[in-house]
């Protein structure tokens, strides 16, 4: 309706002070992309643990400890984007619990608290029957820390785009995705044909999934809203962001399928490898547009 | 009490009063604004006309920025305003991110979120907002939209237009419009382009390190 009345009425503005621009910058997208590698870190060792508990020896401790640099990669950037981070303590002592930002906080404290702990016992009392118990509590709290990064941007009203279930499914397939690459890439040699075929598959399918979810809103996201169209339009032909879009899906989704592929045909470890790497990569740029994108539309 | 704006834009003749009053009285820094009248040209030439839409927050009902603020900088006040309080703020943008209506901003003085309060600390001492006062044509119509005989409940009563901006969010704003088109409330029913503003090179203040 509005690209007709547009059409008809030629409405132009003339004076407006400027826009806002980016709110949320790249510091954001670090903050979700670490968190994926950190919570899907978790997810993977929990799968390994279930499936293959004999494999887990030697990764328990080098999982964990990723898992924990990234969580406080992380928190670190979060609190770069603050522009008042020395009054972050505000969160915990006037904790506002309508806001996902307040539970995300503290749920994520809670986790990296828990990580703090199990690295504790697998170091220090070498207690891998203890270290199990907790993973278990560590895994069930990933999920919605994982989440909550949905549950903000369904919060932000502002931003079409994001709707509550898609971005739900986006945020866990991102963990999966890049947990599962990362323990690719973890395991190595340590881990046997079945379970890299096993970590391969997760890899494989989560990168299938997000990518039918990301083409999904491409094509039909625009016939709900006028607002998404409007956003859309930002990696849709010559779109501003319509390279870097292509680029994040080739490098995320499609390459890193097709090598899943491959490397199950050749049983190759390097070409899993490499699928791997490129989904890390990858999953920063396509988490980056997805970002951005909506804060480049005017909202008045 | 629940306080409300009307803009009746038959009256409004875009002479920024308002948008300077607020600036003087806020001591709003440069670059940002609580307030800001929006120039919107419509038609070609020689049939053309120029819009004018005061636009400030909206204080909603349903506020996204009070939901989303992590540590209740955002807040309501009894009589319906979303005040915010700058020393609890932590910056995290939020806010931002959630106001539907772009009226928030980070003050590049104190790095916090700021908004239009609709001059609360006035109201707490009985008095009219500072562009109520400043306005020449008596076009910001404020008062208590639960008071029936009150100025903006009877404004209400007798105009079949009023309405608010994207009333499919949901947000219940607390601001309304007598005769405004979609060219007045809708951004996306404009055009933004390049060499046509009246004022192109805009100063902006930085308002964070990586910003």
């Amino acid at each position: 309706m509005i690209h007709e009345t547009l059409a008809a009425t030629n409405a132009v503005v003339t004076l407006d002070v400027a826009l806002p621009g980016i709110v949320w910058p790249w510091l954001v997208t670090v903050n979700m992309w670490a968190k994926s590698i950190g919570t899907g870190l978790i997810f993977m060792i929990f799968l390994l643990m279930k499936k293959n508990p004999n494999e887990m020896g030697s990764l328990r401790t080098p999982t964990i400890i990723v898992s924990f640099v990234m969580m406080n990669i992380f928190l670190l950037f979060t609190l770069a984007d603050l522009h008042q981070p020395f009054r972050m303590w505000h969160i915990f002592f006037y904790s506002h619990w309508t806001s996902a930002i307040t539970v995300g906080a503290w749920m994520a404290t809670i986790f990296v608290g828990l990580e703090a702990l199990m690295i504790a016992v697998v170091l220090f009392k070498k207690d891998t029957a203890l270290f199990d118990k907790l993973l278990f509590w560590t895994t069930l709290l990933a999920i919605p820390v994982t989440l909550y990064t949905a549950a903000l941007m369904a919060e932000a009203t502002a931003r079409e785009l994001w709707q509550m279930p898609t971005e739900s499914a986006q945020m866990i397939l991102a963990a999966t995705l890049s947990g599962s690459a990362a323990m690719i890439l973890l395991g190595g040699s340590k881990l046997s044909d079945e379970s890299k075929k096993f970590f391969g598959a997760i890899l494989g399918l989560s990168a299938l999934m997000a990518f039918i979810i990301y083409m999904s809103e491409y094509i039909f996201g625009a016939m709900k809203a006028e607002e998404v169209a409007a956003v859309l339009h930002y990696i849709k032909g010559d779109g501003e962001y319509a390279t870097m879009f292509w680029i994040g899906q080739w490098v995320a989704y499609i390459l890193p399928m097709t090598l899943v592929v491959l490397s199950r045909v050749s049983n190759s470890d390097s070409i899993l490898s490499l699928a791997a790497i490129l989904a890390i990569v990858g999953l920063w740029v396509v988490k980056h547009v997805w970002l951005i994108i909506p804060q480049l539309l005017p909202l008045s | 009490m629940q306080l409300g704006f009307l803009v009746d834009l038959h009256l409004c003749m875009g002479c920024k009063g308002c948008e300077i009053a607020c600036k003087v009285e806020n001591e709003v820094p440069l670059s940002t604004w609580r307030l800001r009248v929006k120039y919107v040209d419509v038609g070609s030439f020689p049939e053309t006309k120029r819009t004018f839409t005061p636009l400030r927050c909206n204080h909603c009902e349903n506020a996204p920025c009070e939901r989303i603020c992590p540590v209740s900088a955002l807040h309501y006040l009894d009589n319906g305003i979303v005040n915010i309080d700058k020393e609890r703020c932590i910056g995290c943008a939020g806010c931002i991110m959630a106001c539907p209506y772009g009226a928030i901003y980070i003050d590049p003085e104190t790095q916090t979120a700021d908004k239009c309060t609709y001059c609360a600390h006035r109201i707490a001492s009985s008095m009219m907002p500072a562009c109520v006062v400043a306005c020449p044509v008596e076009a910001n119509i404020f008062g208590d939209l639960e008071d029936p005989t009150s100025n903006i409940s009877q404004y209400i009563q007798r105009h079949t237009d009023v309405q608010v901006r994207k009333p499919e969010k949901g947000t219940n704003p607390h601001h309304y419009y007598v005769g405004a088109s979609q060219a007045h409330l809708n951004p996306l029913a404009s055009r933004r382009e390049e060499g046509y503003n009246l004022f192109n090179k805009i100063t902006t203040l930085p308002v964070g390190g990586h910003h």
